[in-house]
């Protein structure tokens, strides 16, 4: 049985951590863009916090931070939620065109 | 800058909704993050984002911490968020409503800023009236003090202070006071340790704290005996304690005064203020208090030194009206004891007023217009706001009807709009409040010397508790006129009609035109009265001073008595220093002299015009004793002669010039040169001064008044005995003038150097130019015009704020109607013609009631108007013009989007 749909936020949260470590400000800037989802460093920490409960995400020590944020990098059950979610995404896709839905982009 | 560190400070008292381990972890990225949002892209940005993000954060990271904690306590199953269940909905309703008003933002935006003006404006408003009129002077039972004045009708002055042997007499004489003392202020100079300056001082009888009800904090007041021999003690106030001691014990330290050591012997409480402002004469709050001791000569100086204000505490039991009267009565009696020359030469009068109208008096009209333009903006305001959240009602009808429908209570209903409406108020009652505290903050300066009691006014809790119920009793209003507008329509019929179709109706439009109708009236009025204070105003500023010159640089001395008490040192002084200021470069003329033109504190003389009719003239004129290039360097014309010799400044040889207007009302027709005049009455000894010149006139006190009949004599007319004699304090101040060809202000500097030079200790004081002093006296005028200038367009702007939004409601609510007209062919044009019509109807009968009101409140200004009609044509011209203009466009916006309504888009919508 697939896993339960991710959230949007998480999602992409997710995927902004993908090409690795960031830092809260730079996640808000990535999922902005990739997703045009306006939300705010509260919001970011608040689901990094839940995220971090999961496993999914690990907070790097401070060593590694730069300019003294906290950063935050993807762990490997993060990575597998994120492809599970990717590949229902897909399969949605598909089932969207089979059944003629949406125009053929072209 | 500072607007950063303010922006920071309230995120940081954001981030206190955040559950506090939360906080403890990311305070400072989210502060990192919001600071780097600000600057990125803007305060405003970062602000909108935060505020949502509080919204969405704050709830995900609750539960968050609370499954944290059923983690931690390995216990499985839902677990209920945390908190009590009236919070958590209180939490829930707040954060619906800023949802709800985040949505809706235009709305939001207007309603929060027309709270906020009214708000602002009442406060401030509010507070000013609040100090002037009806905070306490700090004295006991005020209403039982009583000042008395001395008047002579031939001299033409109303009313001036009381004579030394006059004031003792009446002490002698008075049975209406229980006590009475008397009180003269002057400038003197404080010197020792730290930077010499000049501070005001009042003389004052031991008497008069007692008169008063007031002791001091530390120490003690005068005791009886000091005001009867020549003493050295003082008091000071708390404010000169702070700032020469630092708040160190300073009971029995010495304090110099005009370079003479007094003892301390009293501190007075901190906020203690006397003399007040607002008084006619000696009204310059004092830093120090010295015993007024009469010497021999003030003691007989019948008809002389006019100038002690007397004030006098009612005995138990006597009525004002009864002490007048008894007082009044006294005249005859002290008249007898003048010289039997003088005696009855002129009548003496007697008056009394009480202390608490002479203070306030003066400025009771223009702040009750104040206070009456902004009662006018507080009701657009109301009927704005009303408007607004019928508008909004409309909307949320459905809204309501859902939730009752799936089961809401009324109770329920009632606070989750009462959030909503809360939210509105606080945020409109705290900008509201800034506002308020700004626009005190703003208050020009001068107008802490033309209004009693302002130097310090802040918003006391009374006016914070008037905006707060202010704002919540709005709120809870606004808060029902959607619940009362939703539960009283038929549920059923709520839910089943479209949504283009729920609308409050015809009652609800009719109630919203005359909410327009009525802020249009109201916003008439506000502009006319805007419009008059603004013609009165450019009246007033375009009378001609008399004074040409304006980049010219001023500044006093005051030569102490103790270090200048022989004329040719006085002498040496002033003629020193005007050679040298003269040597600086780029300046055009220097002179020094007794006053300032434009200020109305120089001397008046009694004078004696030869071979003149004097019937029914006044008997004084103003005199102003000069050296140097008085006329040139303050650009007064000399019409007639010439201006001094260097001669005439050498030594003396009786020579004197007068201004236009003495000249043509005692030597009318005649040519004035040649002609004499002296000091004092006609059977005077003084020497006769030959009229050399005729100056122009100078309007010496509030503009727009007449010009006062002048006397210029050099100082050379002064003999040396009289110039350094101990009570002629007249001609130790010197006014020093320097007009140049670079601005004025420069010269400060060089002249500041030259008289330290010439005196190490010497004080100096009132440094500004012609410029800045000419701009200071129109001030107060210039500030109610733009006051009630920003009041009116404030209502305009409302007033048309209101018109869009009734029209744009109207619009939205018959967009089918308009719909079929259209589809079956009405042309475009009429749809437009039609809402604009219905726009300019409203707009018209309220200009036709604003008229009415404008015409009948107009008339209260009549006292308050310079040579200005208070039917004014070209004010009751312009304003229904502007009024009518602003509306057209107002309704233009509506009728636009109703033109282009599309028919098929329109009708299928159901």
């Amino acid at each position: 049985m697939s896993p339960a749909p991710l959230t949007p936020a998480v999602f992409h949260i997710l995927l902004a951590l993908a090409e690795g470590p960031l830092h809260g400000y730079a996640i808000m800037q990535a999922v902005e863009e990739s997703a045009g989802l306006a939300m705010g460093p509260g919001t970011i920490y608040g689901t990094l916090e839940r995220l971090e409960a999961c496993g999914f995400v690990r907070e790097l020590p401070s060593a590694a931070r730069a300019d003294r944020r906290r950063t935050f990098t993807l762990q490997p059950a993060g990575r597998a939620a994120l492809q599970d979610e990717a590949r229902r995404l897909a399969r949605l896709a598909a089932l969207v065109r089979a059944k003629r839905l949406i125009p053929r982009e072209s | 800058m500072r607007e950063h560190g303010f922006s920071r400070a309230a995120y940081r008292l954001l981030l206190r909704l955040y559950p506090r381990g939360f906080r403890e972890r990311f305070a400072r990225d989210l502060e990192a993050d919001f600071l780097e949002m600000a600057r990125t892209r803007g305060p405003a940005f970062a602000w909108r984002r935060a505020l949502a993000d509080v919204v969405r954060a704050v709830p995900l990271t609750a539960s968050d911490a609370a499954g944290e904690r059923a983690r931690t306590a390995r216990i499985g199953g839902p677990i209920a968020p945390p908190g009590d269940p009236f919070m958590r909905s209180l939490l829930f309703d707040v954060r619906h409503a800023v949802r709800a008003l985040l949505k809706a933002p235009a709305f939001t935006i207007v309603t929060i800023l027309t709270l906020a003006l009214g708000i602002g404006a009442n406060s401030a408003v509010f507070s000013l009236v609040n100090a002037v009129l009806l905070r306490p002077l700090g004295f006991a039972d005020p209403e039982r003090l009583m000042f008395v004045y001395e008047a002579i009708p031939e001299s033409g002055v109303a009313l001036f202070d009381v004579s030394p042997p006059d004031y003792l007499d009446l002490v002698q004489y008075q049975r209406s006071f229980s006590a009475i003392g008397a009180h003269r202020t002057r400038m003197m100079e404080l010197s020792g340790s730290g930077q010499p300056e000049q501070i005001d001082a009042a003389e004052i009888t031991s008497s008069l704290f007692g008169v008063l009800g007031v002791g001091a904090a530390q120490g003690r007041v005068f005791l009886a005996g000091e005001d009867q021999q020549e003493s050295d003690v003082a008091i000071i106030s708390h404010g000169l304690w702070r700032r020469r001691f630092d708040g160190r014990e300073a009971l029995g330290a010495a304090i110099v005064l005009d370079r003479k050591p007094y003892t301390i012997v009293g501190i007075m409480p901190a906020g203690f203020e006397f003399p007040r402002r607002g008084a006619a004469s000696n009204a310059t709050p004092a830093e120090v208090w010295l015993p007024l001791v009469f010497t021999p000569f003030e003691k007989q100086a019948r008809s002389m030194m006019y100038n002690h204000s007397v004030i006098g505490r009612l005995r138990d039991g006597m009525s004002p009206a009864q002490a007048a009267a008894d007082t009044a009565a006294l005249a005859r009696r002290i008249q007898d004891n003048y010289p039997a020359a003088i005696r009855n030469a002129f009548t003496l009068v007697i008056g009394t007023k009480m202390l608490t109208d002479e203070l306030s008096g003066q400025v009771r009209r223009p702040l009750m217009i104040l206070l009456g333009a902004v009662g006018l903006v507080l009701l657009v305001t109301c009927a704005n706001v009303a408007n607004l959240i019928l508008s909004r009602s409309v909307a949320r009808q459905r809204d309501i009807g859902v939730r009752a429908a799936l089961g809401a209570g009324r109770l329920r209903l009632f606070q989750v709009l009462l959030g909503e409406a809360l939210l509105l108020a606080a945020c409109g009652g705290a900008l509201g409040l800034a506002l308020g505290y700004w626009g005190l903050k703003t208050i020009p300066a001068v107008l802490t010397t033309s209004l009693p009691g302002i130097g310090d006014v802040v918003l006391d809790w009374r006016v914070v508790a008037f905006t707060s119920a202010l704002s919540l009793g709005s709120a809870i209003v606004f808060a029902l006129v959607p619940l009362v507008a939703g539960m009283r329509r038929n549920l059923h019929d709520l839910l089943r009609e479209g949504s283009a179709r729920a609308t409050g109706g015809r009652r609800q439009h009719r109630l919203q035109s005359g909410l327009v109708v009525t802020s249009v009236a109201f916003a008439f009025i506000l502009l006319v009265l805007a419009g008059l204070f603004i013609r009165s105003f450019r009246n007033l500023v375009s009378v001609e001073s008399g004074v040409g010159a304006t980049n010219v640089l001023s500044l006093q001395v005051r030569l102490p008595f103790a270090a200048y008490n022989e004329g040719p040192r006085i002498r040496w002084f002033y003629r020193a220093l005007e050679e040298q200021l003269r040597t600086l470069p780029g300046v055009r003329a220097v002179s020094i002299a007794s006053d300032l033109p434009l200020e109305p504190d120089g001397e008046r003389r009694a004078f004696t015009p030869e071979n003149s009719a004097t019937e029914g003239l006044q008997q004084t004129t103003a005199v102003t004793w000069v050296h140097g290039d008085f006329f040139g360097t303050y650009g007064i014309p000399i019409f007639t002669g010439r201006a001094f010799s260097s001669d005439e400044q050498r030594e003396n040889r009786d020579v004197a010039i007068v201004s236009k207007r003495l000249a043509s009302s005692y030597w009318p027709g005649g040519n004035p040169l040649g002609k004499r005049l002296k000091w004092g009455l006609p059977m005077s000894t003084a020497p006769w001064l030959t009229v050399v010149g005729v100056a122009g006139d100078v309007v010496e006190g509030p503009p727009g008044s007449d010009p006062l009949i002048h006397v210029y004599v050099p100082y050379t007319n002064v003999p040396d005995a009289g110039l350094a004699h101990p009570l002629a304090g007249l001609w130790r101040r010197l006014v020093i003038g320097v007009h140049g060809n670079q601005d004025a202000l420069t010269f400060a500097g060089s002249a500041r150097a030259m008289i330290a030079a010439l005196d190490p200790a010497l004080a100096i004081s009132d440094v500004r130019t012609i410029a800045q002093l000419e701009r200071d006296r129109s001030a107060p005028q210039r500030f109610s015009a733009m006051v009630i200038s920003g009041f009116g367009a404030g209502a305009l702007l409302l007033a048309s704020i209101g018109l869009y939004g009734v029209l744009a409601f109207s619009v939205s609510q018959r967009t089918r109607e308009i719909a079929v007209r259209l589809a079956l062919g009405a042309p475009r044009g009429d749809v437009l013609r039609l809402t604009v019509r219905e726009g300019m109807t409203l707009v018209a009968i309220g200009l036709v009631i604003g008229a009415i009101g404008a015409a009948a409140a107009t008339r209260l200004l009549r006292a308050t108007l310079f040579e200005t009609s208070v039917y004014d044509p070209l004010t009751f011209a312009t304003v229904p013009l502007l009024l009518g203009f602003v509306a057209l466009a107002a309704s233009c916006l509506p009728a636009r989007r109703a033109a282009a309504v599309d028919p098929i888009i329109a009708l299928r919508m159901d």
